[in-house]
């Protein structure tokens, strides 16, 4: 670990209502890593997630490539994060070419930076291409789900959230879309991912932080977890 | 299937817009009402005082061997509606003359297109305030200060009573009126220290009425419609004053409760069709006499106020096409304008090139009832 | 969504989806040759889509509910009214006086209200609605009250007014094309997919940036200056006002044409716009039963077009994406 951290927070802690569902989380990332977020149902993934952009409820800090964000979602996504929230959250009545747009909606128009960022999106996902016209809503999930991750991509970020991508998917599709995260990956782009899924993410991820009961309840090395077991003793520690 | 259904309902309204037959024999009368809506009680009867009317007229021949037609639109009450209603009569139905209803708004709103389709407009409203409208316009309506001021001359000329309190509800109607009440006082020699709002709902004035009593206030002045003027009646009763109320214009079946309730205390105006047993003999009685069979042979105990003033404006412009001998409205309009005075069953009509309001002088009464019949006091 | 000229040209088969516009364009043409008084009810219509329009900005595209926009239709109404009639305004000087105060209301409404959500909104708006009609009947010495203002010129630009039937009705032809085509414009634009995503999720649309409150707000501004472009329009073509004219009924109305029009569709507003004023004249003639026949075609409808008359055009392009 030699590079600078890009993402630092640091006494995070989140609530909805009297309900504190984030306690004092504290993670680090490094420009260029692949990190997992494990845990079980429940156990505030997802706050963290929405913690660390800006939309949840939060105190505490969260540093990127050294300097504070604001507790604001488009400050956040000016700096160069983009999530692919849980359940996809793509806009089903608007056209996929629609979809992409609005991944790039802090550029405003459509200039060559634009076009040259949607020739990426169409690469990775060939899918994507052939149903530009079409209404994303009536698409499969699979295809949902690239369209949800181009469209993180379209705002050309530095580093990358993703909530549970595998959602309801099939496990062929799934490790489509992952095997793509780990080409963006491999060309620098730092992916922070949660997975209830661990098998799958600890396959490609550098690193994995475990989430139980609000708290970050461990750091582990996925090189060390070789069975069920192995992990069992995270989750319930 | 989906788009099949949708063309049939383009082809139906097509063919609707189609064939607009061309009036033939009949003389339309055009009558823009609000047969649904706020104005639906006063315009219901309008209406149905018209039918009995063009009925008449048309069993005694017609006019100028033309039998006359009514052609009535719904407008809702709603002065957007008017306005098609109108234009559809105009065009549509190529009516020569409107006598139309209370719905004041619908009124002025259609009047800028009648006035330049140049059809004279018989009205149950009141007058639009523009003056180059108001001159194809000719009100039935009496005005409205004379239900004030019948209630005042009578006090002014049978009572001593010289101090009153002025109780109203909050419609605009109302409103209004009570400013003519409070304006009007003094012209008798009246005071009015005490003026209370009620509204329509509440169940008890006697804060109002006791007000009023510690005012000095001999009388009430109520301006408002329904069964306020029978709590009214009670509260009175209740507090034992010896305050005499004095109610509105109403329907007959909402005052008698009032007068089995105060007695001799209770007097209302009323509209001489409403106390027709009691009218002296005269060309008033007789005009009404005409009317009143025809309409209770049709609607029964219905209240005859507003269908007698319908039957008048039908009358006054059968009077008017045959003194014109023509059915072109300018004709028709310059005619009324020159008949003499018409005595129908809501008053004398005179109509003049400055005056279209027709109702000059008070045609209102005072009744009480006595052993649960209409008496005119004055 | 909207489906461009060019995209109807590539695909025949969306031909078809045009039709129920064809049929409101054609409507709109045989009142012009006929000038009957279908020239009225076809003239009510055209503002009505106007009014719609604007109401389809804040509800079909964001997502959100109004029963207030009544109020900016009065704000506009009577703001021509009065500066035409009683100050000697010309229309047009009016109409522009309508919508800024329109917007200024608009914002001093929305930053409170648009806080709201769902149920609460809807009462938020409906209350302003309300209170504005209250203050049509109130406020005597500028309204006159339930009499109304009469006398309120006809459309024009300078001494050249806009007298005859037809003309007036080319005019509102004209301004309802472009006020069309101006929600089409905003809906293909950054602001308007910004609108559509919000509607969809206020935090998947916040994620992207896009900052919801002040774009609701914006929205909210920008139906209000239809609204009171349409309530402008209104007292010019009738040449009177009361508040009977711009109170809940106007919105009843406008709510029926949005949704048998087709909500969230560009050409929604006028096809509802145009077949909602048609149905009770094509049911004239059947006196009391009127009412009954107009609900129950209502009702059909709505039940073989759910999405709106608009959508039924949108059946081709599904069906192909089904198979
Ligand atoms: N909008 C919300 N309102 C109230 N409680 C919530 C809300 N969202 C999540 N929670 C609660 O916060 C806790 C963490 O939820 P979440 O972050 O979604 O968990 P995970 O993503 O790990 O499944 C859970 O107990 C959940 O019930
Ligand atoms: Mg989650």
């Amino acid at each position: 670990m030699t590079t600078a951290p890009i993402l630092e927070v640091r006494g995070l802690s989140a609530r909805y209502g009297e309900v504190v569902a984030l306690r004092d989380a504290e993670l680090t990332m490094r420009e260029g890593e692949f990190v997992a977020v494990l845990g079980p149902n429940g156990a505030g993934k997802s706050t963290l997630m929405r913690s660390i952009i800006g939309l949840a409820n939060a105190t505490g800090t969260v540093r990127f490539r050294g300097a504070a964000l604001k507790r604001d979602p488009a400050a956040v996504a000016a700096a160069g994060i983009a999530l692919v929230p849980e359940g996809r959250g793509i806009f089903g009545p608007m056209s996929v070419a629609e979809n992409l747009q609005l991944g790039a909606y802090m550029i405003g128009g459509r200039g060559p930076d634009y076009e040259r960022r949607l020739a990426r999106v169409l690469h990775l996902f060939p899918r994507l291409k052939e149903r530009l016209d079409q209404v994303a809503g009536s698409m499969s999930g699979g295809e949902q789900q690239m369209l949800a991750v181009g469209r993180a991509l379209m705002a050309d970020p530095k580093l990358i959230l993703l909530d549970e991508p595998s959602l309801g998917l099939a496990p062929k599709v799934t490790a489509e879309i992952l095997e793509s995260l780990a080409l963006l990956n491999r060309e620098g782009l730092s992916v922070l991912l949660v997975e209830q899924k661990a098998p799958l993410a600890l396959k490609l991820a550098g690193r994995a932080y475990v989430v139980s009961n609000g708290r970050i309840s461990a750091e582990i090395d996925p090189k060390e977890i070789t069975s069920h077991g192995d992990l069992a003793r995270y989750y319930f520690a | 299937m989906k788009a099949g259904s949708f063309f049939a309902l383009a082809l139906a309204a097509s063919t609707a817009f189609a064939g607009s037959a061309r009036a033939e024999e009949p003389f339309k009368i055009g009558v823009s009402v609000g047969l649904t809506g706020y104005a639906a009680a006063v315009d219901r009867s309008w209406r149905d005082g018209l039918d009995v009317a063009v009925d008449y007229v048309n069993a005694h021949g017609g006019v100028l061997g033309r039998k006359l037609e009514l052609v009535v639109e719904d407008n809702k009450s709603e002065p957007q509606e008017a306005v098609t209603v109108y234009r559809k009569m105009i065009s549509s139905d190529h009516v020569g003359i409107f006598i139309s209803g209370c719905v004041s708004a619908g009124n002025f709103a259609a009047a800028p297109f009648v006035v330049r389709a140049k059809i004279p407009m018989m009205l149950c409203s009141i007058l639009p305030p523009q003056p180059e409208q108001a001159a194809w316009a000719y009100s039935f309506l009496a005005p409205p200060r004379f239900e004030v001021e019948k209630r005042y001359e009578y006090l002014k000329n049978h009572t001593k009573i010289r101090t009153v309190g002025v109780l109203y509800d909050p419609s605009p109607y109302a409103n209004f009126q009570k400013t003519l009440a409070v304006n009007a006082a003094p012209e008798f020699g009246i005071a009015v220290p005490v003026v209370e709002q009620y509204k329509q709902d509440d169940a008890d004035f006697s804060t109002q009425i006791s007000k009023m009593e510690s005012a000095d206030a001999k009388a009430v002045i109520k301006i408002g419609l329904g069964g306020s003027t029978l709590t009214t009646a009670k509260n009175i009763k209740q507090l034992g004053l010896n305050t005499l109320l004095l109610g509105s214009v109403d329907d007959l079946a909402v005052l008698k409760p009032a007068g089995d309730t105060l007695g001799s205390q209770f007097l209302f105006v009323a509209t001489p069709s409403q106390v027709y047993d009691a009218l002296p003999q005269g060309a008033l009685k007789s005009e009404i006499g005409r009317f009143l069979p025809l309409w209770k042979a049709k609607q029964g105990e219905r209240d005859p106020g507003w269908a007698g003033k319908a039957w008048d404006a039908v009358m006054v412009t059968v009077e008017a096409i045959q003194a014109a001998k023509s059915f072109d409205g300018e004709k028709i309009r310059a005619a009324v304008e020159t008949l003499p005075p018409h005595q129908g069953t809501g008053g004398v009509y005179n109509f003049s090139p400055t005056v279209h309001q027709g109702i000059t002088v008070n045609p209102f009464l005072l009744g009480t009832f006595e052993g649960g019949k209409v008496v005119v006091k004055d | 969504m909207a489906t461009s000229p060019a995209t109807i040209l590539r695909n025949p088969r969306q031909w078809l989806g045009q039709l129920p516009l064809a049929f409101a364009v054609a409507v709109v043409a045989y009142a012009i040759i006929d000038g009957g008084y279908i020239v009225t009810v076809v003239g009510f219509a055209l503002i009505y889509a106007v009014f719609v329009a604007g109401l389809n900005i804040f509800m079909g595209y964001a997502g959100q509910t109004s029963f207030g926009q009544n109020a900016f239709a009065a704000i506009g109404g009577y703001a021509s009214a009065v500066l035409t009639a009683t100050y000697g305004w010309p229309p047009l000087a009016g109409i522009v006086a309508g919508m800024a105060g329109a917007v200024v209301c608009a914002l001093l409404i929305g930053m409170p209200t648009l806080r709201l959500k769902g149920h609460y909104l809807a009462m938020g708006t409906l209350a302003i609605g309300l209170i504005v009609y209250e203050i049509a009947v109130e406020w005597q010495s500028v309204t006159n009250g339930y009499m109304g203002i009469s006398g309120i010129p006809p459309l024009g630009i300078g001494s050249w007014e806009l007298e005859s039937d037809r003309a007036q009705l080319i005019f509102l032809a004209i301004v309802t094309a472009l006020s069309l085509w101006a929600t089409w414009r905003l809906r293909q634009s950054r602001f308007g997919r910004a609108l559509v995503a919000l509607s969809g999720s206020e935090d998947a649309a916040r994620a992207l940036g896009i900052n919801v409150g002040r774009t609701k707000l914006i929205a909210f501004v920008i139906s209000a200056m239809f609204a009171s472009l349409a309530g402008s329009l209104l007292v010019h073509i009738v040449g009177f006002i009361s508040p009977e004219m711009i109170g809940m009924n106007m919105v009843i109305l406008a709510f029926t044409m949005l949704y048998v029009g087709g909500i969230g569709t560009t050409t929604g507003p006028l096809i509802g716009a145009v077949v909602i004023g048609l149905l009770p004249e094509v049911f004239r003639g059947l006196k009391d039963y009127q009412d009954l026949v107009y609900g129950t075609a209502l009702i059909l409808i709505l039940i073989y077009a759910p999405g709106g008359i608009a959508s039924l055009g949108r059946l081709a392009p599904k069906r192909r994406a089904a198979r």
